[in-house]
Formats: structure tokens, sequence, C-alpha cells
């Protein structure tokens, strides 16, 4: 019982446990990917800014150390200015200063405004316009500018093929005079890497506020405006540059870049090994439970089948022990039941000669139920015990006489004898006269309303056949199949042990017995018994 | 009975009432019957006498009928055994032994005076 609920039970449990493992091991999975990923994406925003601070610093040196290159050329040009507002305007003196004060490759002028011809020039150093010259109209935007700031401006001077890098100081020698220094260079972007610490950035640098293309000094890429590059506004005199710089290559690192990548990649590895470590020890605890489970039910099963053991073992020995108990008692009544036959003998054969009618009566009557207490101490004690035969040579016409002496026929039935006079069987002689009173006594209780007993002994191949019919009550088919059990009994008297020792008896001796009985017509028992069986082979 | 000589005939049981009601059953027969209680007087009194047949109990107090029938004399009177015990190594020693017939107990006292005369009639044959 307990077994088939287990085996019942058991692959819904599995499908369980299997549906509880899968969820474990995706929650497991989801957990550990959205720690990784959430890893990454927070590397990536640190490095990302790490970058921009990194960015931040070099634009910032390289903007500082540009504005010190041109610091030479400011500090020329407030010298000239100097020079020029001490001279008052005097040409000779301008030009034999800016002699000594500007470096090779760059030129001072001095520009005065004049009423009706604009702006002419009034002293030259280096391959400036000679004095007297008009300055190139597109040059005026940068002088008329120089006059209305105070302090130094600056801007890019097209000229030609050539560019001038100006710077201009208004008012310098006076009213409407402008002092400038230009420097010449190729306009535009080169394509030449900035030297230095900052051989990796891009860099553009504009005389103005913004990213104008018009005010563009010098670059390092012709990919302007420069895509994502850090804007850095510094103040040169009263003008504002701007130098714009990005990065081609992370300033971070190769490697520090791919950081968050390779924070995935691992990521992702690491959390599938531990799903999968996961899912196998789950596996491995599930397959556990399931033959802990399994063993229990088989233990469980060797518990109850060693209770009904036991059982059966307490309710032999209780058998065993009333066995005990009625074969004792069987052998201690056999004296006495001895002791009475002797006595009823003695009366009755008093009792013949001088006793009266009703007193013969009576003892027959003692005599009878004598008997039957013989017979059935008899059979209890084959049964319990149930000794082996001791062969020897019987005539069964004797046993027969004998049988019928003693259980004579009540009133109302007639026992009718077929037998055979000379047939010998070699039998244990007590057994088989038990075996024939109880076919007899039964014959007679199958009768209660009277009837006809028939007794036939005869040979037949080696055997001998003795039947027993009544014209009795009969048995119907279920009764016939358990009349030779032990404790089966349809009488009123009687413990039900008759048939069972007769069946016995027969068989310890080698031979067969049946029944054939009918409903209200009546019962014929067949005993089968080898003749002349050796007296020296005693079955055990 | 028809006989010159009544054969002299020892009841040996260790019950009183079996061993009375069966010397009363033999007497009446006309037998010359004796008792003994156990093992040890019956056989100083086979010793002794003469008996024709003996009528024994197997189980007895001290020696039993089986052993006493085992010592017996020569020539051995006829011995007809009685038992109301399963004892089968006894029956079988008592059966190698030579007894003339073995009993259980409870039995016909026709069958028993039966097997009484049949010894007789033996030890007369035998004579």
């Amino acid at each position: 019982m307990a077994e088939a609920e287990a085996m019942v039970a058991a692959p819904e449990a599995r499908g369980r446990g299997r549906l509880r493992l899968r969820l474990i091991s995706a929650a497991t999975l989801i957990v550990l990917g959205a720690v990784v990923v959430a890893s990454s994406v927070v590397t990536q925003r640190a490095i990302r800014d790490q970058e921009r601070v990194l960015l931040q610093e070099r634009t910032g040196e390289a903007a500082s150390v540009l504005g010190s290159a041109f610091a030479g050329i400011q500090q020329s040009l407030s010298l000239l200015g100097t020079i020029a507002g001490a001279g008052q305007g005097r040409s000779s003196l301008f030009v034999s200063a800016a002699r000594s004060v500007l470096t090779s490759g760059t030129e001072g002028l001095m520009v005065t405004t004049q009423r009706g011809t604009g702006m002419v020039v009034t002293a030259t150093a280096g391959d400036a316009p000679a004095v007297g010259q008009a300055i190139p109209a597109d040059q005026e935007p940068l002088a008329h500018r120089a006059l209305s700031t105070t302090g130094m401006v600056s801007g890019v001077l097209p000229d030609g093929s050539r560019s001038w890098l100006a710077f201009a100081l208004g008012n310098a020698a006076g009213p409407g005079t402008v002092v400038w220094t230009r420097l010449a260079f190729s306009a535009g972007s080169t394509a030449q890497a900035p030297a230095g610490p900052w051989g990796n950035l891009n860099i553009a640098l504009y005389l103005s506020g913004r990213p104008d293309p018009a005010t563009l000094l010098v670059a390092t890429t012709k990919d302007l405006p420069l895509a994502g590059g850090f804007q850095y506004p510094f103040t040169v005199g009263a003008d504002t540059w701007l130098l714009v710089a990005s990065s081609p290559t992370p300033l971070v690192g190769r490697l520090a870049q791919d950081t968050p990548w390779i924070i995935l990649i691992i990521g992702a590895a690491v959390a599938a090994l531990v799903t999968t470590v996961v899912e196998a020890q789950g596996r491995r605890r599930d397959y556990a439970t399931a033959l802990v489970e399994e063993r229990t039910a088989s233990l469980r099963q060797a518990v109850t089948e060693l209770e009904q053991a036991q059982a059966q073992l307490v309710r032999q020995e209780k058998m065993a022990a009333m066995g005990q108990l009625a074969s004792t008692v069987g052998h201690e009544l056999r004296n006495p039941l001895a002791v009475i036959m002797n006595v009823l003998y003695l009366l009755e054969t008093i009792a013949g000669a001088e006793g009266s009618e009703a007193m013969l009566r009576h003892l027959a009557t003692a005599k009878r139920e004598t008997s039957a207490a013989t017979l059935i101490v008899a059979d209890l004690l084959d049964y319990s015990a149930g000794r082996a035969p001791m062969l020897a040579p019987v005539r069964v016409a004797d046993l027969v006489t004998e049988v019928l002496s003693v259980v004579p026929p009540p009133a109302g039935i007639e026992v009718v004898q077929h037998v055979e006079p000379d047939i010998a069987i070699d039998v244990d002689r007590d057994q088989i006269r038990q075996v024939l009173l109880n076919l007899v006594t039964n014959g007679y209780d199958a009768m209660p309303g009277g009837g006809i007993l028939d007794v036939s002994v005869r040979s037949a191949e080696g055997t001998a056949l003795i039947t027993v019919t009544d014209t009795g009550i009969g048995m119907d088919e279920e009764t016939q199949a358990n009349i030779f059990t032990p404790f089966y009994t349809t009488k009123v008297r009687g413990i039900g042990l008759g048939l069972a020792v007769t069946r016995r008896v027969v068989e310890a001796h080698g031979g067969t017995i049946s029944v054939q009985s009918t409903p209200s017509v009546g019962t014929s028992f067949k005993v089968t018994v080898r003749v002349g069986a050796p007296v020296a082979s005693v079955p055990r | 009975m028809n006989v010159t000589k009544q054969p002299d005939v020892l009841v040996v049981d260790d019950e009183p009432g079996m061993r009375d009601t069966l010397v009363a059953i033999l007497e009446l027969q006309g037998y010359r019957v004796s008792s003994a209680p156990d093992g040890e007087t019956a056989y100083a009194a086979v010793q002794d006498g003469s008996f024709d047949v003996v009528v024994m109990d197997i189980r007895m107090p001290g020696r039993d009928g089986v052993s006493v029938l085992e010592e017996m004399g020569d020539p051995p009177p006829h011995v007809i055994l009685m038992t109301a015990y399963a004892q089968e190594e006894r029956l079988r020693a008592a059966v190698e032994a030579n007894a003339f017939a073995i009993v259980h107990k409870p039995f016909e006292t026709r069958r028993m005076l039966g097997l009484v005369a049949a010894a007789s009639r033996a030890v007369k044959e035998l004579a």
C-alpha cells in the first residue's frame, strides 16, 4: 500500500522538483546577468568621465602652452606701443626700436588714420608695406577694432596665398594711431600633429570665442569641426581665443576603453558557469532526495513484512502452544477412558447374567458415548501429533466388524455390508480403524431421519477399495470443498478434525480418499489402500 | 475356556483403576491373574514365577514396560503392551523386542480379551 502510494507520487514530485530547479536556474541567470550589465554600464560611465577629465586637462595644458608661444610677440607689440607713445608717432624712432624688439619673421607697422585717404602706414619695420601707402581694405576692420578697444586685439589677415597673424594696439602713439605686429603663416589646417605630450590630440585654434572657420588659425586635422571635441576658451589681450581638442584614440588607454566589454564577457561566462553549477547541484540534490524516498519506501515495506512475519510467528507459537495443550489433555484422557470402557464391560457382563433390560440399554448408551469421546480424543491427538503408521497385516473384514460393534447403528438406520472376506492390507490397524470409525459415524450423522449405510470392501488392481455410502442430507459444493479442512464442521457436535485426520492417515498409507455427494440424496466416500505393502517400510 | 491348566497372566500398570479392572475382567474369563504396580516388581515377578502372558503398560514410573520386555528371561512369556502416548521410539523398540501385540488406550475390552486368548494359545502350541 505504502509502496504503491510512493510509486504514484514519485513522478509528480519529480516534475515539481524539475520546475522548481528551472525557476531557480532562471532566477540565478537573470540576477547575475543584471549585475554584470550594471557593472559594465557603471564602468563605462566612469571610464567616459575619466576620458573627459583627461581631455580637459590636456586641452588646458595645450592652451596655456600655445598662449605662452604667442607671449613674445605680444610683449614686442606692448614695447612697440610704449616706444611709439614716447616718440609721439615719429617713425625713425619706431623703426629703430622695432628692429631691436621684433624677432625674425615678424613685422612691425605703425598706421595713422588720415582724414579723407583712410589709414596710411606712417612707419614700418621688416617687409611691411611702404610708408605712405594705405593699408588694404580687408585689413582695416582690425585697425578699426583696435582703435575702439582698450588693449591688444588679434586677428587673421588674408594676404594672397599667405595669411598674417596680427596683433594690434589702438591709440598707442596718440589718437587715431594703431601699432601692430604681424607674423606670416599658412592659413587653414595642417595635417601636422602638434609635438610634445599632445601628440595624440586633434587640435584646432580659433581667434574667436566660437569655432568660426573664418577665424581658424591652425588645425592638426582636416576633419573640421572636431566632433565631440572639448572647447577651451582663453583670453589673449582683449580677445578670446578658442582651443578645440579631441582625442582620436582613448586617452585612458585601449584596455580601459574595452574594460566594460571585458566585464560583460567575463561576467556572462561567470553567470553561465554559476547557473550551471546551481543546476547541477540542484539535480544532484533532487536525485539524492528521490533516492532517499525510494530507500525509505523499501525500508518501510521491509518493516511491514517483518511485522507481518512476526505476527505470523506469534500466531504459530500460540497455535503450537494450544496444540501442545490439546495433546497433553488428550493423552491424559486416554487412561480414564480406557478404565471406563473396562468398567462398562464388567458391568455389562455382570448385568447380562442378572440385570434388567433397562440397565443393559443404559450401559449401551454409556458405551456409545464413551466411544464418541474416544474417537474425538484420537482425532485430536492424531491431528496434533500425527504419528507415522506402524504397518501390520490386517483383514479388512475384521476391522469393519469391529468398527460396527464399537459404533452400532442408531435406531432408524440400517447398515448393509458388501465386504469381500479375505482382503488383507498392510496398515496401521488403529489408524485405519479410526478412518472407518470416522466415515461410519459421519454417515450416521448425515441421516438424522434414518436411512441406509452401505459399507463395501473389494479389491481392484492391487488396492483395496473401501466405500462408505449414506442416503442422508448430502452436501453442497462449497461444503464438499471444505470437508477436509481442519476445524471445518457443519455438525452441532464435533470439532471438525475427523475428515482432516482421515485424509492424512490415508495419504500417510499411500492411499487416496475422494467424496461424491448430492444434496438430499446422499454422500459416498471412497478410500483406496494398497494391498500387501511390505511391513518393513514404515513411512515417517 | 477349555483348558486343563488355566494360563497365568500378569497385569502390570501403575494406574490402579486400569490394573484392577483388567484383573477383574481376566479373572471373569477364568485366567489366573497376578498384578504388579511398576516395572521393577513386574520384572522380579517374571523372574520368580512362570507367566504365560504379561499385559503391561509402557509408561510407568521407574522402569518402563519396553525395558522389562527387553530383559525377560528364557523362555519369555508373551507380552501385550498398552500405551496411552505416542512414543514412537519406544513402540519401535517394543516391536524389535518381539512384543506379541501393542494396544493403544483406550481399547475395546473384547479386543484385549481376544489378544490374551491368542497369546495363550500360542504358548500352548509352543509347549
